[in-house]
């Protein structure tokens, strides 16, 4: 395969807060080649935005700071550049698309305004080359008579559209990476079938490669190549998108895939992930789903358990693949995983 | 889970418009938001009526005009044949042990001032239901039957998580012993694996307690999930009800078709056709004329824009408001995606 496009390595970002260190981020790692899609998935508080925010080097300083790691972008550690090497990739090669498009525009400026800015900066063109280049964007995204509603503001444009906005602001440089938090999750279900299709055609355009951190499952499994599912910052398991979904093998993955109703299957009860996420400054030893996890064993919460290799292409960071556990205790705690999935099922 | 054929609550032509006024200190109305034009449905004793649409379609001041949280413009909703809309005060406020609502914002909807005890005890309060000893020890019980612990009641809502605060929610709705319990997106603020488990708790409880439900959402999948019978609305209106089966084996009004196919599944061997719809929805202040959703139908005649549908049984307790009624032959034609109709709506 050829060389990553961007590389992420054993990536740490902690908050310093007054209650303590919060490590949002704590050893994120994956590779991500021109033109795919790669999920990113976890539940609140999992540390998906913030590993997104630490690639743009946007993380707030003090409290946050990234401690270790590499973010390998063409090559170069993005963490290593000046704040005006950065700035350069910023926006330009590397963009980013924000959860609220209600909060993340300017509502002072014009839509051409907002556009025309970054592509003035990043590709040296004149005032009247770039408000073009602003109306072929909102063309491209599909904004109705758009060269009268580029001299618009942003409160005159419904939800789905300023997500159109952002993301034709996003693209206006034609990066190679395009990181897209929560693109959909502030929208309807039917303008969040515009919004995804939309980011097919252009990704089919452009070639980026998109970066989809969600919490919505069902949005994973129909934009995305590879996926990476996050638990307190870290990442628990990695493989394609069908080994996700079909062949799960870490208990979090398991879980938060029957914890979702399914549209098309009848089921009379959900299985839960029982208890609650746990404090990231408080973190249980040892494996941080153990205190939830129906599998885990006596070592789960003692020591950290290891990223595992289970096939070519799929890791997943958990015990029941080491040889670290005995034979005996994977039985065993398969047996009482099994049996506790079976009672909440109610059988 | 169904119920049983007796009707708990019955709906008729429910109207809420909220005015639009122009001029500060002398203020005329210039017009009114539609947000909901004509609802009509029953919820039979132990079942769960979902209802399901999209931000600004009017579910949620259904739910809140049925409580009279809000005053109708008109119509009747009739609780076990007495009308709730023609209430005195003090009757009001009795009837009110019948019916209780979980809000969907668990952050917003407890006092942080009070004590989780006091939070649940004030409705036995309010109700002349338990005092004193009696009421420490119901607001115990409650909170065992919602998976909370009894020494919860001494702490205040920002102890608790988001899931937990929900189900200090559901306590508190279930501390009058009501018949009728309208949950307005309970789960949606919630991550998914903390929605399986107020999901399942909503399940038991409905069962344990004989309750029914008005479960008001935007996601289908949970929607479909717990309810028995399931209505869509758009724009104000109900355009489609029938049972959860069908609706999703069988839907036969054109948004219901849309917005089934426009749901990520979570399964991504599974290709469907997808179906596209154009442009946003119209504003309820203008609503588009005939049919709310002929500006972005597929299939729309041109009697679509004159001609108001109406809601008729097709069979089998199957409401749709489409007199066109397209049929899935004509399917294919519709999944093209077609950007020239995304109208501005502004």
């Amino acid at each position: 395969m050829a060389e990553p496009l961007l590389s992420v390595r054993n990536l740490k970002t902690y908050f310093y807060t007054d209650e303590g260190v919060v490590r949002a981020v704590d050893g994120m790692a994956y590779d991500l080649h021109k033109g795919e899609t790669l999920g990113i998935v976890g539940e609140s508080g999992s540390g998906k935005s913030v590993h997104a925010l630490s690639i743009m080097r946007l993380i707030p300083s003090p409290p946050g700071k990234i401690v270790d790691g590499e973010i390998l972008f063409e090559g170069r550690n993005l963490l290593k550049l000046s704040d005006e090497q950065m700035r350069r990739i910023r926006g330009n090669r590397i963009a980013m698309v924000f959860q609220e498009p209600m909060t993340s525009l300017n509502p002072v400026l014009t839509i051409g305004e907002q556009i025309a800015e970054a592509v003035i900066l990043h590709q040296r063109l004149d005032k009247r080359a770039a408000w073009e280049r602003a109306i072929e964007m909102l063309e491209r995204v599909k904004i109705p008579s758009a060269r009268q509603r580029v001299k618009d503001y942003p409160h005159q444009f419904s939800g789905g559209m300023r997500q159109r906005v952002m993301i034709a602001m996003a693209l206006s440089c034609n990066p190679s990476v395009l990181l897209a938090d929560e693109p959909t999750t502030a929208l309807d279900v039917t303008i969040q079938a515009q919004i995804l299709e939309l980011m097919r055609e252009l990704q089919r355009e452009f070639g980026t490669a998109i970066i989809m951190i969600t919490h919505n499952l069902g949005v994973v499994a129909e934009m995305c190549d590879n996926v990476v599912v996050m638990y307190a910052g870290r990442p628990v398991e990695e493989t394609d998108v069908k080994r996700t979904f079909h062949d799960p093998r870490h208990p979090y993955t398991w879980g938060l895939l029957h914890s979702v109703p399914k549209l098309y299957e009848r089921s009379e009860r959900l299985i839960p992930i029982e208890g609650q996420p746990p404090s990231l400054v408080d973190l249980p030893p040892g494996c941080s789903f153990a205190p939830r996890c129906p599998f885990a064993m006596e070592v789960c919460t003692q020591v950290d358990p290891p990223n595992v290799p289970i096939e070519a292409g799929h890791t997943a960071r958990c015990y029941l693949y080491t040889d670290q556990a005995t034979e005996k205790d994977k039985e065993a705690a398969t047996a009482a995983g099994l049996a506790a999935s079976a009672r909440s099922r109610g059988v | 889970m169904a119920g049983n054929g007796e009707i708990l609550l019955e709906v008729k032509h429910l109207v809420k418009h909220y005015p639009v006024t122009k001029g500060f200190i002398f203020q005329r109305q210039v017009g009114a938001v539609r947000a909901v034009d004509g609802l009509d449905f029953y919820i039979r004793k132990g079942e769960t009526l979902g209802l399901v649409g999209e931000s600004g379609c009017g579910k949620t001041t259904t739910g809140r005009v049925i409580l009279r949280l809000q005053e109708p413009t008109s119509g009747e909703a009739l609780f076990e044949t007495r009308d709730i809309f023609k209430l005195g005060k003090e009757e009001l406020r009795r009837m009110r042990r019948n019916m209780q609502i979980i809000f969907q914002d668990p952050y917003s909807s407890l006092n942080p001032r009070m004590t989780v005890g006091d939070i649940i005890g004030e409705p036995l309060e309010i109700h002349n239901l338990a005092r004193g000893k009696e009421k420490v020890r119901r607001v115990q019980e409650l909170l065992e039957v919602v998976g909370l612990s009894p020494y919860h009641a001494n702490r205040y809502p920002h102890e608790f998580s988001g899931g937990q605060r929900q189900r200090i929610g559901i306590a508190r709705a279930l501390a009058v012993n009501p018949k009728l319990i309208i949950a307005d997106e309970p789960v949606s603020a919630l991550d998914v694996s903390i929605q399986a488990q107020v999901l399942n708790l909503l399940q038991e409880l409905q069962k344990e307690f004989g309750l029914t439900y008005l479960f008001i959402a935007h996601d289908l999948s949970v929607v479909k999930h717990i309810s028995d019978r399931i209505a869509v609305m758009y724009l104000g209106k109900i355009v489609e009800l029938a049972d959860a089966d069908e609706l999703f084996s069988n839907p036969q009004h054109p948004y219901t078709e849309a917005l089934l196919s426009a749901v990520p599944i979570p399964n991504p061997e599974m290709r469907r056709d997808r179906i596209i719809l154009p442009g946003d929805v119209p504003s309820p202040v203008n609503p588009p004329s005939g049919c709310r959703f002929h500006t972005r139908c597929l299939y729309a005649q041109p009697s679509c824009s004159v001609d108001e549908p109406e809601f008729v049984d097709i069979g089998n307790g199957h409401f749709v408001a489409c007199p066109v009624r397209p049929f899935k032959t004509q399917r294919s034609k519709a999944a093209v995606y077609r950007p020239a109709a995304s109208a501005a709506n502004s």
